[in-house]
């Protein structure tokens, strides 16, 4: 979120990405435990930088490195001053990058089922977006008005059976309870925190000749995260398959999680969005946060 | 985006005027929908989507090769097309 709008939001650094790197972009809870080749290229790079406990902390921030994985630069630091130093090190990365010759392309061998999910085939994938509407107090400085802007996106996974059933105009309980637990999130300020099942206090949610209602509660035991919503969407099909999908999500959100602090104070209005994903946008591939490392969880 | 925004302030002014449920908010109808579908959509022009970004670190690596050049890597906690 706060890159987004900040490094990426330079110019100079936009062109010099475009023209000169291929930039890639992932979540490298992934990369930094997948035993296959993928995983075995990310850890290349990243051990020699100054992140390399693969299993115990995080190695994110910006690397650039050469096709055979010598690391050229490793830059985590967001902040004045912050574009421009990354400008510089783009371009001397490039200098360095651009005398290496004959690099082999390395082959996906066989993947680490675990860390590279794909979406149920014949299943649907719908985006999800999330917004906060209004309460927060005034930011404090660019990188907090940032995140109070933020638009969260993530990926809702639909099986074929249940794909199926929205064809028949039925709403699978499974399809209701995994919208509700790992989409009905604020996700708005970085990884949240999903519902688990018994936060799950109410559920209603209806089909009925294409319009989709309902209306939920969601809270931990200790009532310190909350969300009470209404929801209204629309679902179309052409008799086998399902051709629209969109609904809305609104509601007082209440609380924060490890990863998603500063909220609004108290309870606050969050609206969710959902379409079908086209695969138009790079982030239709992404597999769902609330999958992450554990698929098979995701579809319990 | 100021018509974007514009619509969701609408929006939002009309579900706070109408309090009712336990989500705060009266019942969505269809005025509600549309204008909270639209206004939540991402921004096209954000510059950091003009950047070609890929997802699978191998299928870089495999153009890079090909084309001579360096690989940027944006390595996060969560993924950073969605909600990093």
């Amino acid at each position: 979120m706060l890159d987004r709008a900040s490094t990426f939001a330079d110019p100079a650094i936009v062109e010099l990405l475009k023209t000169r790197f291929i930039p890639v972009a992932i979540d490298q809870a992934y990369q930094r435990r997948q035993k296959d080749a993928e995983g075995e290229f990310y850890r290349k790079i990243a051990l020699q930088g100054p992140r390399h406990d693969f299993e115990g902390s995080t190695t994110q921030g910006f690397y650039a490195a050469t096709s055979s994985g010598a690391l050229l630069f490793y830059n985590n630091y967001r902040g004045p001053g912050g574009e421009e130093g990354l400008i510089g090190e783009l371009n001397a990365a490039f200098t360095v990058a651009s005398v290496v010759q004959d690099v082999a392309p390395i082959a996906d061998g066989e993947l680490d089922r675990r860390y590279n999910p794909r979406p149920p085939e014949g299943g649907l994938v719908l985006r999800a977006h999330a917004k906060v509407l209004h309460g927060y107090d005034p930011p404090e400085d660019r990188f907090q008005k940032i995140f109070q802007e933020g638009l969260g996106r993530d990926n809702f996974w639909i099986t074929a059976a249940e794909h199926e059933a929205l064809v028949r105009g039925e709403l699978p309980e499974s399809l209701k309870l995994r919208l509700v637990r790992y989409h009905f999130v604020d996700n708005t300020r970085g990884e949240p925190p999903m519902w688990a099942r018994d936060e799950v206090r109410s559920l209603s949610m209806t089909l009925k000749d294409g319009e989709l209602r309902g209306s939920v509660s969601l809270s931990t035991a200790d009532g310190k995260r909350s969300y009470d919503a209404e929801m209204l969407g629309y679902v179309e099909t052409d008799g086998s398959k399902v051709t629209r999908m969109d609904i809305v999500v609104r509601g007082l959100f209440e609380g924060r999680g490890e990863y998603t602090k500063d909220p609004p104070p108290g309870k606050f209005p969050l609206a969710i969005s959902f379409t079908i994903a086209d695969g138009s946008d790079t982030a239709d591939a992404i597999p769902p946060q609330g999958s992450r490392g554990w698929v098979e969880g995701y579809f319990e | 985006m100021k018509i974007r925004n514009l619509l969701l302030s609408v929006s939002v002014l009309t579900g706070c005027f109408l309090l009712a449920a336990s989500s705060g908010f009266a019942e969505l109808d269809k005025s509600d929908f549309e204008t909270l579908h639209e206004s939540l959509k991402p921004d096209s022009t954000e510059s950091w989507r003009q950047i070609p970004w890929r997802i699978s670190l191998l299928e870089g690596q495999r153009v890079a090769a090909a084309e001579g050049k360096p690989i940027f890597i944006w390595a996060m906690d969560g993924h950073p097309l969605g909600c990093t």
